[in-house]
This record gives structure tokens, C-alpha cells and sequence, in this order.
């Protein structure tokens, strides 16, 4: 499968980040109905869905190249972005080994692995062309890589990724690259437990929803992955909304008008994966961002109603929580327009194949 | 007592000996002792005396009835001596430590790194409610803040204190007021006295 790549794009800047046609149409809009509240949205995470991102584990877009280079430069200003406690390199070869495994296993184009054994020890060859890296190391053998593996595979791959140590009934958020979150710090939350980094979360303790997933979660097992979509919103296509650099974007929040709305206001969507990992017994949380205009998601016409409703319905707590209090009504008289009334189909499907053009 | 229903921040208890373990140590903050506290805090580890050590910290109040007393200036002379305790501690360890927040968890990472677990620790909150707040743009860490907007020690913004704490900083994170609207600070009030 050939891909598209956009190499130029940025996500800072001039912000030219876009959209082809087929990545709104692939997009993972996350509202089956017209309103929205905080539950275990959990799920398996099997190679089918109502949007073509869940075809493969782990989805490599037309933004890849764009992405990684992105994250290289959040990692230059701010090493303290991916952060791994002592006790974790077993983890650490878990991750780079299904990473490098998945990938080139769906994405034989773009990447391959070449193995001389299956454990620690042995020689593997990885070659990850639309990067142009080609890297001859031994499997546990952290000398051998140029940082380590956890680091190192996860500069090669979109969105974030922390994992979760499994001890004394919890998780603990014991490392993480953390590069495109949408406002949470890692230096902050690292090593915390479940409930403690879910903490500012509103509505949702009081529902019960984290007792449930955390419960949920201990029993992951492995090959068996599972999913979840999370979502807010960001004004310009940045995937480093993180609280350290909120100086830089807080003030676009006050730019938003009816007018450019449309261009300015961006849903983003968080596919979010757990995985069991098989030496360390730690969980691997992908979070794998992607961005999406309200005029691209108006080119769809149940997404674009349907968006205006969820956004017209949605608690005080949580618009105040996503940050949204700023430019929500700004947001809300752009996508009026697209929002006739009619009744909507339950689901996320996009319901057409083609969009109508810009 | 504290009581909040912020969801990262620990529920703290009243002290009293843990009769599973074997030797006690009692590290009280001295300013956080009111008049007669001490004399309960004998009568509380009454039962255990004769395997406590106490460490008062920053105090010449008497500690009578307390065990073997030692004194200690400041918090950092803690956090040194534990990390040059040359006595091993074991599962059968106990500590119990009384202070305002910021030195409730100075002490217990200090005490987690030499191979306290969670259970062998028990703290309690006492005194005043200031908050150490961590900046979450530049990471300093600003002591003593008892307003719900502070000024940060290291880049001077000003940072609104948020209700997410931080076991391992023992901090609560501040986070940039004004950063969509500079200079819109919201009046100031007197929250963690």
C-alpha cells in the first residue's frame, strides 16, 4: 500500500497541516448521537471499524513524516517530553518489538524487520524508508540503539505513547513520549496511579466510569488489545497543546470568530489502544492523535450537524474542562449553518464515499 | 484535618502506632506541634515507646515520653539523613510523620527511596494548608503559596493553582492564568491559609 506522504506539512508555525479528501473521509468521528457524555467506551481493537484508521493496529497516515518531525522538534525544546522510570526497560523492548512488528508486518512498503532470532540476544536489521533509517542492533542490548529502545521507536511512529506499570491492583504511568497531548504533562502525572492521573477529570468519578475501566484494564490480555476514542478541540492543526508550551497557544483561543471558525477551530480525536505487553506485564497506552477542521467535518453532512449538536448539548463542566468556554459560541454559529434539523442516523460512518468540493 | 475531594491528592489520618511493626520512627514538623500536642503524641505512641524514635524537626520543644528524641534543624536534614542512613530499614519499619503538606512528602520520597513501601508510611496532615505549587512551564517550584493565584518564583507568570497534586514533586501543579488573555488576572484570594 502506497502512501501519499505530505513531508512539508507543519503543525506550528505557518500551520500548514491539511487534509486530503480521503483522510476527512477516514477520519474518526467520534459521536454516534447527538449528544456526548463520559462512559467506558471501550472496545476490542480489531482490524475493522466504521472508520478505515482501526484497518491496522496501529494506523500510518499521509501525515507520518510531517508528525515525526513535529515531535523531534517539541523533543529539542523540551527533553522532558519522554520519561522513563528505572524499573521499566523490559517494557521498553516490549514496545519496540510490537511497534517494529505491526509495522512491518502492514506497512511491508514503508518498513521491514529482519530478524536473526525472536528473543534478547539476537541480531535485527529495522529500515524505516519514508524516514530513511536503517538500524542494525542486538535485542536487549540498549547499547546497541542510538537512545534507548523506548525512545527510539517512538519517534518513529504518530501520536503518543505511555505505559503503564501493573503492581499492587493499579496502573502506574511510569514512562512516556509524550509529544501531541492534549493538555496533560508528563513530567507532572509520571509515576502516578490511575485514579491520581485521571484526577482533574471532571463528572466522570462520580459515575463510577474509572473504577470500572481500571478494573477492566488489570485483566488485558495478551493479543487481545482494546480501543477507546477520546476527544477536545484545538485552534490551529498543533499537535503540542501540551501545559508547558500553553503560553504559546492559549492566546489563539481568544482569535476564534464566526467567520474563521471553520478554518481556525480543529476537532481532535485521540484513537487511544491498550496493550498487554508480554515480558514486562505492563500495559502499552498509545494515543494517537488526529486533527480535522470544522469546514473538513462540514464536507460531511451528518458530521457537521451532528457536530453542532453535540457541541450545543455538552455539560458546563465539560466545556470549561476541554478549555472550550473561550471560543464555543464562536464554534456553534459557524456549524449552525450546517445543521438543518433533519434527524440522524445513529453511528459514526461518514454515510457518503465522495465530499462535496471546497 | 484536610479533607478535599481532589481526586490526586492522598486522604491523611490521624496518627496512631501500627502495633504490626517492630521499630518505630516519628518525624514531626516542630511548627505544626500547638502547645500540648507533644504530650498527646507521647500518649499516643505510649504503647510502642520503648521501640520509637523521634525526630523533631525544627523545634526545642521537649520530647518527653516520645522514645529516643533527636533534633534536626530543617526538612533537608531529614531527607539527608535518610539518604545516609547507614542502618538498614526492614519490613518491620514504621513511619509516621506530621507536618504541613510540602514536608509530609519531602519526607516520604526521601523515605520511599530507601525501600519504605506505601504501607510502612502513615502521615498526617497538621498546620497550615500553604501549598508547595510546581510551574508547569518552567518547573520551579514555589514554596509556601496560600493564594489561588501565585506568582511563579522562576519566570514570574502569573499561575493559577490548580487542584491536581503531585506525590512525586509533592506539589500541585500551576499552570499560566492570563495565557489567552494577557494581563486578564483574576482577583486574588486567600485560599490555603
Amino acid at each position: 500500500m502506497s502512501i501519499a506522504f505530505k513531508p512539508e506539512e507543519t503543525f506550528r508555525g505557518d500551520y500548514s497541516y491539511r487534509n486530503s479528501d480521503a483522510a476527512v473521509l477516514r477520519f474518526p468521528f467520534p459521536f454516534p448521537e447527538d449528544r456526548y457524555m463520559y462512559s467506558v467506551n471501550i472496545e476490542p481493537h480489531v482490524r475493522s471499524g466504521p472508520s478505515d484508521v482501526f484497518l491496522r493496529p496501529f494506523d500510518v497516515d499521509e501525515h507520518y513524516i510531517a508528525e515525526c518531525r513535529d515531535k523531534a522538534i517539541t523533543l529539542e525544546r523540551d527533553p522532558g517530553r519522554c520519561q522513563v522510570l528505572p524499573h521499566m526497560m523490559m517494557a521498553q523492548w516490549d514496545t519496540l518489538e510490537l511497534l517494529m512488528e505491526n509495522l512491518s508486518a502492514d506497512y511491508p512498503e514503508q518498513f521491514s524487520l529482519i530478524k536473526e532470532g525472536d528473543d534478547f540476544g539476537s541480531r535485527w536489521t529495522w529500515i524505516n524508508r519514508p524516514l530513511g533509517i536503517e538500524q542494525s542492533f542486538i535485542f536487549g542490548n540498549a547499547e546497541t540503539l542510538p537512545c534507548e529502545p523506548f525512545e527510539y521507536i517512538t519517534r518513529q511512529a504518530q501520536g503518543d505513547f505511555a505505559i503503564c506499570d501493573q503492581r499492587d491492583d493499579n496502573l502506574f504511568m511510569d514512562a512516556g513520549m509524550v509529544t501531541s497531548q492534549a493538555d496533560w504533562s508528563l513530567e507532572f502525572d509520571v509515576g502516578m496511579s490511575f485514579m491520581e492521573w485521571h484526577g482533574p477529570v471532571p463528572l466522570a468519578h462520580q459515575t463510577g466510569v474509572f473504577e470500572r475501566a481500571l478494573k477492566y484494564l488489570l485483566m488485558l490480555r495478551l493479543g487481545q488489545p482494546v480501543r477507546r476514542l477520546n476527544w477536545t478541540m484545538s485552534i490551529n492543526p498543533r499537535l503540542d497543546t501540551s501545559p508547558e508550551s500553553y503560553p504559546e497557544w492559549g492566546p489563539d483561543r481568544a482569535s476564534v470568530t464566526p467567520e474563521n471558525a471553520g478554518q481556525k477551530v480543529h476537532l481532535r480525536v485521540e484513537l487511544q489502544t491498550l496493550w498487554r505487553l508480554p515480558r514486562s506485564n505492563a500495559i502499552l497506552f498509545p494515543i494517537r492523535c488526529y486533527l480535522a477542521s470544522l469546514e473538513d467535518l462540514a464536507r460531511v453532512p451528518k458530521w457537521g450537524a451532528r457536530l453542532h449538536r453535540v457541541l450545543s448539548s455538552l455539560p458546563p463542566q465539560l466545556v470549561e474542562y476541554k478549555g472550550l468556554t473561550r471560543y464555543l459560541p464562536a464554534a456553534l454559529e459557524w456549524l449552525a449553518q450546517h445543521d438543518d434539523g433533519r434527524e440522524l442516523p445513529v453511528g459514526t460512518e461518514a454515510g457518503v464515499s465522495t465530499l462535496a468540493p471546497r | 484535618m484536610l479533607h478535599s475531594d481532589i481526586k490526586s491528592r492522598p486522604t491523611y489520618t490521624q496518627l496512631e502506632p501500627d502495633l504490626s511493626g517492630s521499630q518505630h520512627l516519628l518525624i514531626v514538623e516542630g511548627d505544626t506541634v500547638l502547645p500540648g500536642r507533644l504530650d498527646s503524641l507521647a500518649g499516643t505512641f505510649a504503647p510502642v515507646e520503648e521501640n520509637l524514635h523521634t525526630w523533631l524537626v525544627g523545634t526545642q520543644a521537649g520530647g518527653l515520653g516520645l522514645g529516643k528524641v533527636w533534633r534536626l534543624p530543617e526538612v533537608a536534614d531529614v531527607v539527608d539523613a535518610f539518604a545516609c542512613a547507614t542502618r538498614g530499614y526492614g519490613i518491620g519499619d514504621r513511619l509516621y510523620v506530621q507536618g504541613t503538606e510540602p514536608f509530609l512528602w519531602s519526607v516520604a520520597k526521601a523515605a520511599a527511596i530507601i525501600g519504605f513501601s506505601a504501607e510502612q508510611i502513615h502521615l498526617h496532615h497538621a498546620g497550615s494548608l500553604r501549598r508547595r505549587v510546581w510551574c508547569t512551564h518552567c518547573h520551579t517550584v514555589t514554596e509556601n503559596v496560600t493564594t489561588s493565584i501565585a506568582s511563579c518564583a522562576g519566570c514570574h507568570r502569573h499561575l493559577l493553582v490548580r487542584d491536581h497534586f503531585s506525590r512525586r514533586l509533592g506539589a500541585f501543579m500551576g499552570v499560566m492564568v492570563d495565557a489567552e488573555a494577557p494581563g486578564e488576572v483574576p482577583a486574588v484570594e486567600e485560599s490555603f491559609a
